[in-house]
């Protein structure tokens, strides 16, 4: 019987490597690419570059006439907190809401965004940069904040499952005290839900990190880029530059995660179980 | 639920109010700039390059310091260099002077974009051949328009390392005595050079690899047969409803492409070589590639790399780059039938080409500062200064002349219609895709053939059927669904 | 009686009045105010903007002489925004009418009408409701439902191709669906792509839902050690950017790339992994990919709801004798796919509409029996070519539309069956 566990183990971190390596390599050679001396990924033997440098880092930092990965990066962190911030308070509200209230719209409507999730994103695009234009928000990095934001509340289902799991009798002892419903909101959902907070706030937070097609189309103006829009217009031969740069994206995501990761794998269970 | 319906339309209306201020405001704005004489600012759209390479520095300082005391001031549009001027013109985001291709700018044009031109408001005009002009001119309702000013010429050039060309080429490549290696005069030499490259290194090193996928690249496999994009009409006006990728004898070419593609390696057929080919060419791996000339700095930039590599300093590595680094035209001839192998009788070589040049944005509100500075920057001056330091050939024919070497080349070429010009058209957007597709494939099957597989364009005939096809293609992409 | 009757009356007529008749001054004198907003808008710009709907412009520009033209397309999305106004004025004048009956009914009954103040706390508390969802209603109907309509009007519309901006595009009726049925080479190419795309948001979601469950599973094992280091590396595959490792992917696959440089150095011959010939080769690098990309959010989700499993369950399982494979099966599986039907529906739409795999992958490749589309396209990339690539915005509104109908259906009625639908207050 031991022999067999002693076995088992052996085997499931045999495939735990295999596993681990298969996510981790193609990760490594991004961060060797973004050493190697040359800039180029052709003056490779395989995998690995010929010699490394960190001038690559270097050049990102310093080289901004091109290429200002500086105000990027700052252009991106201030579009990434605002709309973390906003996304947050939107989708629980909407997530705490459809769970806990019964009301005449409420299958209708969580049909209705189900059915609007659908629609392919990008088909969309046109009317948004015209509402942009209305509004006189091209240029603007608000408008980018804006639209991640309104359109946050569309994926509430992991949150409102998280609520489903709260007991009623917890809300209705509150009522019984004579809390209205803000006050609940406030003083004892809030308490209850700092893992799906936490969980909600990660990802709103990484979105714009990655996303390229809006920024791309509202920010005319090079130094108003976001990361992930001025590295698709890196040059074809600086690769290396565009994989230090989406390291540098990577860096405070990973960090987030590993920070709250004891958060978040409470948060997800606690909400996708009774979605 | 009625009252969040309630919420809804108060949202509504109070973003509608934001809307109408906005706007508003911004009318006013322009209103009141124009009305009092203040300084006049011009943004300008540039491409990369120049702005990498410190010319549209100097040129905006030249400007304005020229232009201090008529109150006119320009600024880099810090756009990017393909913004689309039809999606931000009209709303106000646009550049008011914008450097463009000539497919890119006549687009804009068709639809009104950017201005017609009278060719006697500028200095340059005169010195400028028809052809580049013919690049910058529309028909609307009948009558021409000239819509740009011609800058300069590109097409595809040959890069080499001049240290690399074998010891005895004197001997064994110049049988027409004239100082300069058959191969790169001459599309069969150059096909047996690689040859015997490929043979003598037993396939570690190349001849020619270049993108065959690239239809800027490899249009000479076409055009040199009597291909073409897109006809004329009787009025010599650009025909997009004639596709002449399959006309005159373009198969034959195409199957001499499909053979030399079996000269080279795979990395021809995806877009491993355009991006690869800086630094290949630099060590050697392949002895020449195919690029546009504003990649020159990207070349001599690698190959300093490799003597820096090799032990020299910085400074002696720059310089021994700069001389040892080759751009050529590519080679002049082309065998009549398509067979690489063997030589015969010849036809010229014609490329494909295009002309960047200056447009001014219709949505300016200072057309006639815009105009002095497109004046300014067509300028012999800076002109001149902008082929110094980019490389690029002058449309102007005294700069031209000035600079000499590669330089007077090209303009030569232009003016004796060895470069095709892009059409100026908005359906030539619809070429690209459909034509790379189809030559990726013709290389591929060199490969084919090579590991045994069936092929696909053996002879003359598949060769036809496969261009026609895709001639179709395209005229079904541009005509299909319109209504 | 009469008189009371008549205050209600005058709310019929002018919103607000009624109620600010009765005493309630600030809430009438609001309703009043956006009666007046209304007006305002109604006459400034609002009817313009109706007209403009149906005309869709009627001067066309000319920027070379500097005449302004109508710009239809602006003119269809102000359009589309004054009858959203006035759908949701019409909404709140109904409101205002049942509130006007509310305070009739407390004044008939001699109970003191309460002050603004009063009636907004007991508003808030009572219809927590529609306060929390102010907001999040406003903001998705404005950028996500907007645009929908937009869309969709755009594929009744001829823009697109010849007729863009500053020339007036004009409503066509059916006739982009018209064309895109009669055009033999559209259809075909419609129903190829839709074949291949039911195959791969099947093969996807259910490579990726079930890679994601196998690793959960597997560092839930209790004789693994270090379970967090273990979970940092699907992790780090998170936190790149997608569009970025689809670029590293594309490279390592190419012909000059690392994976063709190694077969060359074993003398082997170079496979053209995403080439013109790759066909299914690509469609399985695309799967894994994808797989590669999505497998760490999954796992994720997974990992949480397998943490929630009642241990005792499977306790009692192996008293029974129940094997492995047993409990997976009959325990695990369906506690998990109870749990994630909602995500299982996102998660098929996201891989049904998935742009970036094989636009990143293989983009710019025309096929021969395809109408400007390859054999790994999607559709939605089909209908990136169509509509940004060849500008034909019209029939490529018309193709979504019929996608959107598609996708909609089967996952609504999905979502409808779902027990996750139907019985959400099962774990309460």
């Amino acid at each position: 019987m031991k022999k067999e566990r002693l076995s088992e183990a052996v085997v499931t971190h045999i495939v735990l490597i295999l596993v681990s390596f298969i996510f981790f390599f193609p990760v490594l050679w991004l961060v060797l690419a973004s050493f190697s001396a040359s800039g180029s990924i052709y003056d490779y033997d395989g995998f690995f570059p010929k010699s490394y440098s960190l001038g690559t880092y270097l050049k990102l930092f310093t080289d901004t006439q091109m290429y200002d990965y500086p105000s990027w990066l700052r252009n991106t962190l201030f579009v990434a907190v605002f709309s973390c911030v906003l996304s947050t308070v939107l989708v629980i509200l909407t997530a705490y809401t459809m769970s806990r209230f019964r009301f005449k719209m409420r299958k209708p409507l969580m049909k209705t965004t189900l059915v609007l999730s659908m629609f392919p994103s990008f088909m969309g695009m046109t009317a948004v940069y015209l509402i942009m234009i209305n509004f006189n928000l091209i240029n603007n990095l608000w408008s980018l904040i804006l639209v991640y934001s309104a359109g946050a509340p569309m994926g509430y289902l992991v949150q409102k499952g998280y609520f489903d799991t709260i007991s009623n009798s917890i809300y209705e002892a509150a009522r019984i005290d004579g809390a209205s419903n803000p006050v609940i909101f406030w003083k004892v959902t809030m308490p209850l839900s700092k893992p799906i907070l936490v969980y909600t706030a990660l990802t709103s937070f990484a979105w714009p990190w990655s996303d390229f097609i809006l920024p791309n189309l509202l920010l005319k103006n090079r130094d108003l880029w976001t990361v992930a829009v001025g590295l698709t217009h890196l040059g074809e031969t600086e690769f290396s530059r565009f994989a230090a740069g989406a390291i540098f994206i990577a860096v405070p995501i990973v960090i987030l995660y590993f920070s709250l990761s004891g958060f978040l794998v409470a948060g997800v269970s606690d909400g996708a179980v009774k979605q | 639920m009625k009252g969040l319906k309630n919420a809804f339309a108060l949202l509504l209306i109070s973003s509608l109010g934001v809307c109408m201020t906005a706007c508003g405001s911004d009318n006013a704005k322009a209103a009141a700039d124009s009305a009092n004489g203040e300084v006049i600012t011009l943004r300008i759209l540039e491409n990369d390059t120049a702005k990498q390479e410190g010319y549209l520095d100097e040129l905006l300082s030249a400007f304005n310091e020229a232009y201090k005391d008529k109150g006119i001031q320009a600024v880099d549009a810090n756009m990017e260099e393909y913004s689309n001027l039809a999606e931000n013109g009209p709303y106000g985001y646009g550049p008011d002077v914008l450097y463009q291709a000539n497919d890119k700018l006549m687009a804009y044009a068709e639809d009104k974009h950017i201005l017609a031109l009278n060719r006697d408001d500028f200095e340059c005009a005169s010195l400028i051949p028809e052809e580049a002009w013919d690049a910058f001119t529309i028909a609307v309702d009948g009558k021409q328009y000239t819509c740009a000013i011609p800058v300069n010429v590109q097409e595809p050039m040959l890069f080499y390392r001049k240290d690399k060309l074998p010891e005895d080429w004197e001997s064994q490549w110049d049988e027409d005595g004239d100082k300069t290696p058959d191969f790169l005069q001459n599309w069969n030499s150059l096909y047996q050079y690689s040859q015997q490259i490929v043979e003598t290194s037993d396939g570690q090193n190349y001849g020619l690899v270049a993108s065959c996928k690239d239809l800027y690249m490899m249009a000479q496999f076409d055009f040199s047969y009597g291909g073409y994009v897109f006809g004329k009409d009787e009025n010599g006006l650009t025909n997009a409803e004639d596709v002449g990728f399959g006309k005159g004898d373009a198969a034959k070419g195409m199957l001499g492409l499909r053979q030399f593609a079996g000269l080279m390696n795979e990395e021809c057929i995806d877009d491993s070589i355009s991006q690869n080919r800086y630094a290949k060419v630099a060590d050697g791996t392949y002895f020449c590639s195919i690029s546009t000339p504003d990649t020159y700095v990207l070349f001599h930039d690698r190959l300093a790399d490799v003597y820096k590599a090799e032990g020299s300093s910085d400074e002696e590595a720059d310089q021994k780059a700069t001389e040892n680094l080759g751009m050529v035209e590519l080679p002049r001839k082309m065998p009549a039938d398509g067979d690489l192998s063997k030589k015969g009788d010849t036809v010229d070589t014609v490329v494909m080409g295009g002309v960047n040049g200056y447009g001014i944005s219709a949505y300016t509100e200072h057309r006639e500062a815009c105009i002095e500075f497109v004046n300014f920057a067509t300028s012999k001056e800076m002109i001149k200064r902008r082929a110094e330091i980019l490389g690029v050939a002058p449309t102007r024919s005294d700069v031209a002349q000035e600079m000499g070497g590669t330089t007077s080349m090209i303009f030569e070429s232009l003016n004796a219609g060895h470069i095709s010009l892009m059409p100026s058209v908005k359906a030539v957007d619809q070429i690209w895709d459909p034509m790379g597709t189809l030559l990726s494939d013709v290389a591929k099957d060199a490969f084919r053939e090579k590991k045994g597989e069936t092929v696909k364009y053996a002879d003359e005939a598949s060769m036809q059927e496969a261009l026609d096809k895709a001639s179709k293609s395209i005229y079904d992409a541009i005509y299909t669904l319109s209504n | 009686m009469n008189s009371r009757n008549i205050k209600t009356k005058c709310s019929y007529v002018i919103m607000g009045l009624g109620q600010f008749l009765y005493g309630q001054r600030i809430k009438g004198m609001l309703y009043m105010s956006v009666l007046a907003l209304y007006l305002w808008y109604l006459f400034t710009v609002g009817f313009g903007d109706m007209a403009g709907f149906f005309t869709l412009g009627t001067v066309e520009g000319d920027p070379w002489l500097g005449t302004k033209g109508d710009d239809s397309i602006i003119m269809l999305l102000r359009g589309i925004l004054a009858f959203l106004i006035l759908i949701s004025v019409i909404v709140f004048y109904l409101s205002n009418i049942k509130d006007v009956k509310n305070t009739e009914k407390l004044v008939e009954q001699g109970k003191p009408v309460p002050g603004f103040l009063a009636s907004l706390m007991l508003f808030v508390d009572k219809k927590f409701y529609v306060v929390a969802l102010f907001l999040p209603v406003a903001g998705v109907a404005l950028f996500n439902v907007l645009p929908i309509i937009f869309m969709i009007l755009i594929a009744f519309t001829n823009y697109g191709g010849d007729i863009v901006p500053p020339k007036l595009v004009d409503w066509i009726g059916f006739g982009n669906f018209i064309q895109i049925f009669s055009l033999s080479g559209i259809k075909d190419t419609f129903l190829k792509i839709l074949r291949w795309n039911v195959i791969w948001a099947v093969c996807a979601t259910t490579l990726n839902y079930f890679g994601g469950l196998f690793l959960a599973l597997l560092l839930n094992k209790k004789c693994v050690r270090g379970k967090t280091f273990w979970r940092a590396f699907p992790i780090l595959a998170y936190a790149v950017p997608g569009f970025i490792t689809l670029l590293g992917f594309k490279f390592m696959f190419s012909y000059g790339g690392p994976i063709n440089y190694y077969l060359k150095v074993m003398g082997l011959a170079p496979v053209g992994f995403l080439d013109i010939d790759a066909g299914w080769k690509a469609r399985i690098i695309g799967l894994l990919v994808n797989a590669w990309i999505s497998i760490p959010t999954s796992m994720l989700l997974a990992t949480g709801i397998l943490s929630n499993m009642n241990n005792e369950l499977y306790e009692a399982a192996s008293l029974d004798g129940a094997g492995r494979w047993k409990q997976f099966t009959k325990l695990t599986l369906p506690f998990v796919v109870f749990s994630t039907t909602p995500t299982l529906i996102t998660s098929f739409v996201g891989n049904f509409n998935n742009f970036g795999v094989f636009y990143f992958l293989r983009g710019g490749l025309y096929l021969d029996d395809y109408f400007l589309a390859s054999d790994t396209d999607l559709l939605i990339n089909w209908l990136y070519n169509l509509s940004i690539d060849n500008n034909y915005y019209g029939i490529g509104a018309a193709v979504s539309l019929i996608i959107f109908v598609i996708t909609s259906v089967i996952s609504l009625v999905t979502y409808v069956n779902s027990s996750a639908f139907k019985k959400e207050d099962t774990f309460r």
